[in-house]
């Protein structure tokens, strides 16, 4: 079973620890992260959180003035997934 | 292979090479100590003239050609900076009075403590604590700001200076200094530090591992991914240390190979490096990593780290295995000052309260 999912990454891991607070107070599941290898080299924290919840947490994050860097989309099987599996699932 | 196994093996890689490294040369406990090469090519270069310590280390010229090739094989290689330069300088200087103070960079803090050395458990106490620190500051919005494109130009510094620096290493032109006893007379032949080098620079690249990271995040996040790899570097420099060197093996304080007992400063230098690493964003070792995949703002890092070094045993604050000097304790009182104030005025809130705006959060 494959579950999609959204990586939020940002500029900064302030915004980081706010979004996943705005998201938390609406009771919204969010869980951070270091930034995935595959999708930055960048060594900050980004928010893993449900496909489901996209538009909610775009729209708290103006509320609050979270600045976002990027979104990305991705599915992930229930179980976790291998690096592997994620780059072949990619292409 | 699950990320975690990957963390994991380049966690053992890197602490079964600071093993083979001693075995084949370098000094006790420093198979890999990346504050320490620096300071040795500051050194070999003549920008201090501690006579033990100087030497162009081929390792950090591996990590910097690693780090490079496999970036550039990766489309990684992004050429950015501009995020607030002069005090990553500052920073990095700081993170190298503190590492000097402590005689090691986090990494080699880990591997001292593979090796017995219970100072290196008073270090981590202070490193954690300086992490901790400066995770309260990030919590109140602490930025350096971000980085922007640059022209590819500037990323390429980085890998030419390592080529310079071996081309140096292998001509030995009368104005490099190499150490002919102490610490820096103590190396492993230049292909295999290089390789290690090179090895430990790819594969870096690739996982990311940072001993700053590592602290932050199981401490802000609770993410312990790159926590596994620096347990990892542990118990492999552990295991290799009893199997193949047990009689240098020494649980203890007293007697450690080039560290001292001085409690309070082998804290307080950590604490320094701690927090200086954590608001830069990575350790010496992430930051070499970095400056060579085109971070120019690491590459800024690194020259700090470099000038730290020179003033370090320039100015008597370096300590030595007779312990912390009273210059080296003034620096680090400065330093903690000094990158506490950056700290507190680089925040977010700070910044929203000028304009007038409050934070909705």
């Amino acid at each position: 079973m494959n579950k999609k999912i959204c990586i939020m990454t940002f500029h900064t891991t302030y915004h980081a620890l706010n979004f996943e607070k705005a998201l938390k107070r609406e009771g919204i599941e969010v869980k951070l992260i270091p930034v995935p290898r595959d999708l930055s080299s960048s060594c900050g924290s980004a928010a893993r959180f449900s496909l489901d919840d996209r538009e909610k947490a775009l729209t708290l994050s103006k509320e609050y003035n979270i600045e976002l860097d990027e979104l990305y989309e991705r599915e992930e099987e229930t179980e976790k997934p291998s690096l592997l599996d994620r780059l072949k699932r990619k292409k | 292979m699950s990320s975690r196994l990957q963390i994991i093996l380049s966690g053992l890689m890197v602490g079964k090479l600071g093993t083979i490294l001693v075995l084949f040369g370098n000094p006790v406990n420093m198979g890999v100590c990346v504050a320490c090469f620096y300071r040795d090519i500051a050194g070999g270069v003549g920008l201090h003239q501690a006579g033990v310590v100087q030497y162009i280390r081929p390792e950090i010229i591996g990590f910097i050609l690693g780090a490079f090739i496999i970036a550039k094989m990766k489309g990684e290689f992004r050429v950015r900076g501009g995020s607030s330069p002069i005090i990553r300088f500052l920073l990095g200087f700081f993170l190298m009075i503190g590492a000097l103070v402590f005689l090691g960079c986090p990494l080699r803090m880990i591997l001292r403590l593979a090796n017995g050395d219970l100072n290196a458990v008073t270090g981590l106490f202070g490193y954690v604590a300086g992490i901790f620190v400066g995770i309260q500051f990030i919590k109140q919005g602490f930025s350096l700001g971000r980085s922007v494109k640059q022209k590819p130009v500037g990323g390429y510094i980085m890998p030419m200076f390592a080529v310079v620096l071996l081309a140096l290493l292998l001509a030995r032109p009368t104005f490099i200094y190499f150490s002919t006893e102490g610490p820096g007379a103590a190396a492993a032949p230049i292909w295999m530090a290089l390789a290690a080098g090179l090895l430990i620079g790819g594969v870096l690249q690739r996982t990311r591992l940072c001993t700053a990271g590592g602290f932050r995040d199981a401490i802000l996040i609770k993410d312990y991914h790159f926590m596994w790899g620096l347990i990892a570097i542990f118990v492999a420099n552990l295991a290799g240390n009893l199997i193949f060197n047990f009689e240098a093996f020494n649980l203890g304080f007293e007697g450690q190979p080039i560290a001292h007992t001085d409690h309070l400063w082998n804290f307080m230098g950590m604490s320094l490096v701690g927090i200086t690493a954590v608001l830069l964003g990575g350790c010496p070792l992430r930051q070499t990593i970095l400056a060579s995949e085109g971070d120019t703002d690491a590459i800024i890092t690194v020259v700090g780290l470099v000038a730290g070094a020179a003033f370090a045993h320039n100015f008597g604050l370096a300590s030595s295995p007779a312990g912390s000097t009273l210059n080296g304790q003034v620096a680090v009182v400065i330093g903690l000052f000094i990158t506490v104030g950056i700290a507190a005025l680089s925040t977010e809130r700070s910044v929203s309260m000028e304009r007038g705006v409050k934070s909705n959060v």
